[in-house]
Formats: C-alpha cells, sequence, structure tokens
C-alpha cells in the first residue's frame, strides 16, 4: 500500500522525527507506538497529506494515495452539540464520492444502516450527538470508518474514551477490516493489545524510529531506549511476560 | 389594524425581510454552530468604514456601498486571522481591536462627511429608506447565499462538527471556510439598510439561536430559523410602524427576543418547562436508558 523512507517529521522549521521507515501493505496492521509527542500524530498527518513532510518520501504501490483514505483522529476538535443524528453522522462517511450539488441517496443511508448493526448502535441510530456516551460516539465514528470503505485506514488513538467490551468490539471490527485485505495503520498505547493483533509495529521517540515485526521492536530494551517507559517499568514488564501468560492477567 | 399594507413602502419592507431571512437562516445556523456568533457582530461593525468610505466618494450607490461594506468587513476578518497567526494574539482578541477601530473609523467619516445620511437610520435601520436598488440588493444576496451554500453545504458540516476528520478528506478547507465569511458579509450588508449596522447580525443569530432549542438536526434548525426570522421581521415592521419612535431594527430583534425566550423556556433543548411539569422529560430519558443499557 504505502511505504515511507527516511521521513523528517515535523512543523515549519521543527523536526520532530527524522529517519523515519515503515511499509504497510493490504491486510496488514501496523501499530504505532510512542510517548505524547514523539511524532505519532504529526506521522498520520502527512501521510493524510494535511502536514508537509520536512523530508525523505511516501511511496504508494498505485502511484497516488488512495481515495478516500479512512481516518478516525483524536476527538479534542469534534463538536458534540452540532445538530446532527448518530445515523447522519455514520452517512458523513460516504460523502467524499459526491459531486458538487449531488444529494446523498439511499445507497448511502442504506450503508449507514448497515455499519450501525455492525458496530451495535442501530438503537440510537436517531440520537442526537449530543446524548452520546463517550463509548457510543466512538463506535459511531467507526460506523461512519466502515461507509467510508477505504482500502487505507489510519486510526489515531480509537480507544482513548472507551470501556474495555467497547474496545473489545472495535478492534474486532479491526480486525474484520484486515481480513477484508485493507491496509491498516492504528496509534496504540495499550502494548497488549499491539503483541496480540499487530503483526508489525513502529516504536518512535527521541527523534527517531524503530520498525519491524512486533516482537522484535516492542522489546523492553528498545521500550526504554525511545522514552517510552522508564527501566524500572520494563523490568516488570519483562518479569510478567516471562512468568507465562503476559497477557491474560490484563483482562477485565 | 392592517392598514399598513396599503403602503407601498411597507409592502417592500416586508418583502425585504422575508427574502432577507431566508438566506441569513442558512448562515445564521452556521455562525452559531461554528461559534461565530460573535465574530459575525464584530464582521458587521467592521464592515461601516468600508460603506462610509464608499458613501463619502461615490454617494448614495447601493453597488458601491456594498463592494465597499464587503471589502472592509473581510478586510477585518483576513487581517484578525493573519495577525493570530503570525503574532502572540489570539483571533478574538485582534478582531475586537480592529473592528473597534473600523467602526470609530466609520463613525468619524460619516459625521466629518456631513448629514445626508442620518446616524440613527444607519446605525438602526429605516424601512422608509428602502430603494429599489436595496431590494434588488437583498434578492441577489439571498440568491447567491443559497446557491452558495448548497455548494459548500457537506464540506461545511464537516469543518464544524469535526474538523480534524473533514482536514484529513479534503485540502479546500480554506476556500470553503472563506466562501462562507463572505456570505456571512454579504448577508450583514445586505441587511443593513433594513435592521442597521447594530442590529442586522440579530437576524442571523438570535432565530438560529432559538431554533436550536426546539430540533437536533440541521435542515429543520434551519426551517425554524427561517420562520422565526420571517416571523420576526414581520411582527417587527408591524411595531414600528405602529409605534413611530421605533426603529425597524430594534423592533425587529426584540420580536426575535421574545421568540428566544419562549424557545427558551418550552423547547426540548432549552428549560422545556411543560415537560419537566408533566413529568414527560425524566420518564423519555429513562426509557432511553433501558434500551440502550442492554449493550453491544
Amino acid at each position: 500500500m504505502l511505504s515511507g523512507e527516511g521521513l523528517v517529521l515535523g512543523y515549519g522549521n521543527d523536526a520532530v522525527a527524522g529517519g523515519v521507515d515503515f511499509s504497510l501493505s493490504a491486510g496488514e496492521i501496523l501499530a504505532v507506538i510512542g510517548y505524547n509527542g514523539s511524532g505519532k500524530s504529526t506521522l498520520v498527518k502527512s501521510i493524510l497529506g494535511v502536514t508537509p513532510l520536512l523530508g525523505g518520501r511516501l511511496r504508494w504501490s498505485a502511484g497516488a494515495p488512495p481515495a478516500p483514505i479512512g481516518y478516525l483522529g483524536q476527538l479534542n476538535e469534534f463538536d458534540r452539540r452540532f445538530p446532527m443524528r448518530v445515523i447522519d453522522l455514520a452517512a458523513t462517511g460516504g460523502w467524499a464520492g459526491l459531486g458538487f450539488f449531488q444529494g446523498a441517496g439511499r445507497a448511502t443511508r442504506r450503508a449507514a444502516e448497515a455499519a450501525l448493526e455492525q458496530v451495535g448502535l442501530s438503537d440510537a441510530a436517531t440520537l442526537p450527538l449530543h446524548k452520546l456516551s463517550a463509548g457510543q460516539l466512538q463506535r459511531a465514528l467507526f460506523a461512519r470508518t466502515i461507509v467510508q470503505d477505504a482500502r487505507l485506514i489510519i486510526l489515531d488513538e480509537p480507544f482513548a474514551a472507551v470501556d474495555q467490551s467497547t474496545e473489545a468490539d472495535l478492534m474486532a471490527l479491526i480486525l474484520d477490516w484486515s481480513r477484508q485485505g485493507r491496509a491498516l495503520m492504528v496509534v496504540l498505547h495499550n502494548l497488549s493489545a499491539v503483541l496480540e493483533h499487530c503483526s508489525a509495529a513502529l516504536l518512535m521517540g527521541r527523534g527517531r524510529s524503530v520498525y519491524g515485526p512486533t516482537r522484535e521492536v516492542l522489546t523492553p530494551e528498545r521500550l526504554v531506549d525511545r522514552g517510552y517507559m522508564a527501566a524500572d517499568q520494563a523490568a516488570l514488564i519483562a518479569e510478567a511476560s516471562s512468568a507465562g501468560s503476559g497477557k491474560g492477567d490484563r483482562r477485565a | 389594524m392592517l392598514e399598513f399594507l396599503e403602503f407601498a413602502f411597507m409592502r417592500k419592507a416586508i418583502l425585504a425581510v422575508i427574502v432577507l431571512s431566508l438566506g441569513m437562516a442558512p448562515v445564521g445556523c452556521f455562525l452559531v454552530l461554528r461559534r461565530l456568533s460573535l465574530a459575525g457582530e464584530a464582521m458587521s461593525h467592521a464592515a461601516i468604514p468600508g460603506i462610509a468610505l464608499a458613501y463619502a466618494l461615490a454617494g448614495l450607490s447601493v453597488l458601491s456601498m456594498t463592494l465597499g461594506g464587503l471589502i472592509a468587513g473581510l478586510g477585518v476578518a483576513l487581517l484578525s486571522t493573519l495577525l493570530a497567526r503570525v503574532t502572540l494574539l489570539r483571533e478574538d482578541a485582534s478582531m475586537a481591536t480592529l473592528y473597534l477601530l473600523a467602526l470609530a473609523g466609520g463613525i468619524f467619516l460619516l459625521s466629518v462627511r456631513g448629514t445626508a445620511v442620518n446616524l440613527e437610520g444607519f446605525l438602526f435601520g429605516n424601512v422608509l429608506g428602502l430603494s429599489d436598488g436595496t431590494l434588488v440588493l437583498i434578492g441577489s444576496s439571498t440568491t447567491l447565499t443559497l446557491l452558495g451554500m448548497a455548494l459548500i453545504l457537506r464540506p461545511l458540516v464537516l469543518q464544524t462538527v469535526d474538523p480534524v476528520f473533514a482536514r484529513s478528506q479534503s485540502r479546500h478547507g480554506w476556500l470553503i471556510r472563506s466562501l462562507f465569511m463572505i456570505l456571512v458579509v454579504l448577508n450583514l450588508i445586505a441587511g443593513f439598510r433594513a435592521l442597521g449596522t447594530l442590529m442586522a447580525v440579530g437576524l442571523m443569530i438570535v432565530p438560529a439561536t432559538a431554533a436550536r432549542y426546539w430540533v437536533n438536526a440541521l435542515t429543520p434548525m434551519v426551517v425554524l430559523a427561517f420562520v422565526f426570522g420571517a416571523g420576526s421581521g414581520l411582527l417587527g415592521l408591524a411595531l414600528s410602524f405602529w409605534l413611530d419612535n421605533v426603529p425597524s431594527g430594534p423592533g425587529i430583534i426584540l420580536v426575535a427576543g421574545l421568540v428566544f425566550l419562549v424557545s427558551l423556556a418550552f423547547g426540548q433543548n432549552g428549560l422545556d418547562l411543560l415537560g419537566r411539569l408533566s413529568g414527560r422529560r425524566t420518564r423519555s430519558t429513562l426509557s432511553k436508558k433501558s434500551t440502550l443499557g442492554k449493550g453491544p
């Protein structure tokens, strides 16, 4: 789908990270990990074309970025007081392909209904956005992403404000997308989810990055080296995972 | 009681407020939803020096005064965005500063220039002052607004509800934003003669805020804002006709204010007094919770 070669990320003259290499192919889930400010969101914005690259280049296997790119970003600018029902929000995912004066027809509406069913929000389809819980809103936004029907989907901290059962449902959707042959890039903080579900990982921090198969990238030494966690934390995790079921005991 | 319909100027005024409300409803709703209500007020003041200067240079010509107002209003909007970007000042602060300067400059120009335009009519609107040229301006403004809004509606909705997502889907965000601002200023200027420079923004904002109390979707909000706006316009005009000393602008906005108060008291998103009294609200919230509580 795409690969990055020696990317330099940042705004204006301030580079946040340099020498970022990665590659992402169809059906693969690439996890992006790093502390706040390590350049994860800047990487995402550069791929979306919102922020220009300061250096390096992105190679698209099709020659150009696919359209649309499925995207679910952080919600700090999202306006939940906008007068809109859940079904309308889901339908906005189908707007990219429409012409200027063209109405969003029945096909979009049906796609939105089907997507709401998939995320378990059919009952809430006509609720206004301001009546939703954080988990329901995130489900609605996943429904919008389903309606987008994109070959490349980028999710920036999709589980930031949701409870465990919502996270499990949404993770299942992500795995579905991957099985359908879509390429996924997911910014995540839950390391056990990364180890369990993502084939490759890009660990960013201290101005540089490490890319490779998840098990090779997420070693305690590398996590400490990239400033993601302190040495004593890493030692605890190493102990826990050598004791056997490192993932099992984190279940809710 | 309805004898005012016999006067041609009154019929013109009625036509003007209805057509004006048609364009101002969608623009006003987005102004409110995008948290630009106060910026709209500021831009309407900012347009004054442009109109005054055009008047001083070209006399009482609708076209040149409109252009002057557009240039000054958009100038202040763009300049304050620019100042906020390149300096430490935030946009509201730079906009307030610039519009106050513009307003002072405009009044100064009008006063120095003399008496041909009376200041009260300029600030608060004058029903008698609606020339055929003004009616054409209002009609063109509304036509352009409806066409323009239809063109930019979807990106505008996306930008307002989820700006980060909108940016990921389109590179033309600034174009949409600028087109919308042009429509805002255009409507303000179209409203100046009927409502005055201080009150024109009121016919955009107040019906839109009142409408938001009743509905939870965009289309009904816009339709309701139009009904509220046109209704307030008609009643306000009658008020300023019956009571000799009431200028049309404040008359219309006062009626709109009454609509706002009623909406605040009884709207489902307002205080919902009737609903609370009958207990409907509590019950409906509970029943919603129970259907949603099932979980996935």
